[in-house]
């Protein structure tokens, strides 16, 4: 199969990451910050060295500051639950996707839409700018939309937050492990974060990283600690970490770490992009295909590109693929906002996403495929 | 010789604060304690064999929360 479906989760885990959730399996089984024995105390170190790891590759202030969630969903929704009440004001951007506008919704805040320009930063940065009040509560944006793969200028939107004075959250399920992040220098106070995509960790493992507290908490449980309080604990992670951890994944999610930082960022996003760029080359060719960024260029666009074939549903060429043995996703990619400003809401889009295993021999099967279907 | 419990509520400070600490070539381990006023109920402790001298500054300095200092 060839799998260039990879901003839904890459598709080809790292043998290391499947070893180090087996380790984990086999070593590492107890149950960390619960108990005081050797096996538990052990398992929490190697917890704790992992939450450094990503404090660090984040450009976070500290380990503590690093929450395991779910997924990114469950950490985007910890921050927007967090801290919006009905009533306050936040903003957001058109590309967002419903792991942000339906919490966003659900939390009664009223919201005010940036829309994204597909070619002008600065136009993007002024639609953030008019939209923030003296009293807005949050801004919340992804680092890159799932739909267009379009950047957004997430330092200048930090900085603009900074100046402000208003909290800023990136959800950066499609850009931690293919675009540099430091949270300190974008003024970045939440980063949301889907390590099973670009950091190539087993699915079912979220993280949060909170540079600011967040007021109220989704769940609440037993921590392990301050155990007679029928309240939350006030630190961090133990604050927004009820129950069990998933230590297999978390391990997982270390050696997934390790890769990216082997392999490097700047290498790993040119070879995603420049696949990207040989695929948008060889679809612009197609008379019949509609596509809807301009030229995916380095920086302004993340790795995965999405066409459409005229009289076609997404569906349906996205079928047409998979029989042929080739992965891709159609659909509205659970990102209506984005479909509504280029207007596919009723068609979706097939989706293209390449990763580090991909080649551009997969890219050219792919456009010959596509080419020799009959309704092209 | 001395010996020191400094009770840090969540295991995530108490192995933050046991490295900075043997980084600083202070003789340090982590102990559950499931009793005590500074824990409320249950948490973790750096127990620290030896003079405290600067340990509680340095804990302090880098953010770990200290819930209680005793000597044991």
């Amino acid at each position: 199969m060839i799998y260039l479906d990879n901003a839904a989760t890459t598709g080809k885990k790292p043998l290391t990451v499947i070893k180090a959730v087996d380790t984990a399996l086999r070593e590492y089984c107890a149950n960390p910050g619960r108990s005081g024995h050797q096996l538990s105390l052990k398992t929490a170190a190697a917890v704790y060295v992992v939450r450094e790891k990503i404090a660090d590759f984040f450009g976070a202030s500290g380990a503590e500051n690093v929450v395991f969630t779910l997924n990114c969903t469950h950490s985007i929704n910890c921050v927007i639950k967090g801290i919006l009440k009905p009533g306050d004001h936040a903003v957001t951007s058109s590309l967002e996707h419903n792991s942000v506008m339906r919490p966003l919704v659900k939390s009664g805040a009223d919201y005010d839409i940036a829309r994204v320009s597909l070619t002008d930063d600065g136009e993007t940065l002024r639609e953030f700018e008019k939209r923030i009040r003296t009293d807005t509560k949050l801004v919340i944006c992804t680092g890159a939309s799932n739909v267009l793969g379009k950047t957004l200028p997430i330092r200048q939107i930090g900085k603009l937050c900074k100046e402000r004075g208003v909290p800023f959250a990136v959800d950066a399920a499609q850009t931690a492990g293919v675009f540099p992040i430091n949270m300190k220098e974008d003024g970045i106070d939440y980063l949301c974060i889907a390590p099973h995509k670009g950091l190539y960790a087993p699915m079912g493992i979220g993280v949060l990283i909170c540079e600011r507290p967040l007021e109220n908490t989704l769940i609440e449980g037993g921590t392990g600690t301050n155990s007679i309080e029928l309240f939350q604990p006030e630190y961090l992670p133990e604050r927004l970490e009820s129950g069990t951890i998933n230590v297999p994944e978390i391990m997982g999610l270390a050696a997934g770490l390790d890769y990216v930082k082997g392999l490097g960022l700047k290498k790993i996003y040119t070879h995603e992009l420049e696949l990207c760029r040989l695929l948008y080359g060889e679809l612009s060719k197609i008379e019949r295909v509609k596509l809807y960024t301009p030229e995916p260029t380095f920086g302004m666009y993340a790795p995965l590109v999405s066409f459409n074939i005229y009289g076609k549903l997404s569906g349906e060429v996205a079928r047409y693929l998979s029989d042929k043995g080739i992965a891709v996703r159609a659909g509205l990619h659970c990102a209506p906002s984005a479909h509504r400003q280029i207007g596919t809401l009723e068609a979706g889009t097939v989706r293209v996403a390449a990763a580090t295993f991909n080649t551009p021999n997969e890219i050219k099967t792919l456009v010959r495929v596509l080419k020799n279907a009959e309704f092209i | 010789m001395k010996r020191y419990i400094i009770t840090t509520g969540t295991v995530t400070y108490a192995i933050k604060g046991r490295d900075l600490l043997r980084k600083k070539g202070y003789k340090v381990k982590i102990e559950r304690i499931t009793s005590g006023k500074g824990a409320k109920g249950c948490g973790y402790g750096i127990i620290l064999d030896g003079d405290m001298g600067d340990a509680e500054n340095i804990l302090r300095t880098a953010g770990v929360k200290i819930l209680e200092i005793n000597e044991k």
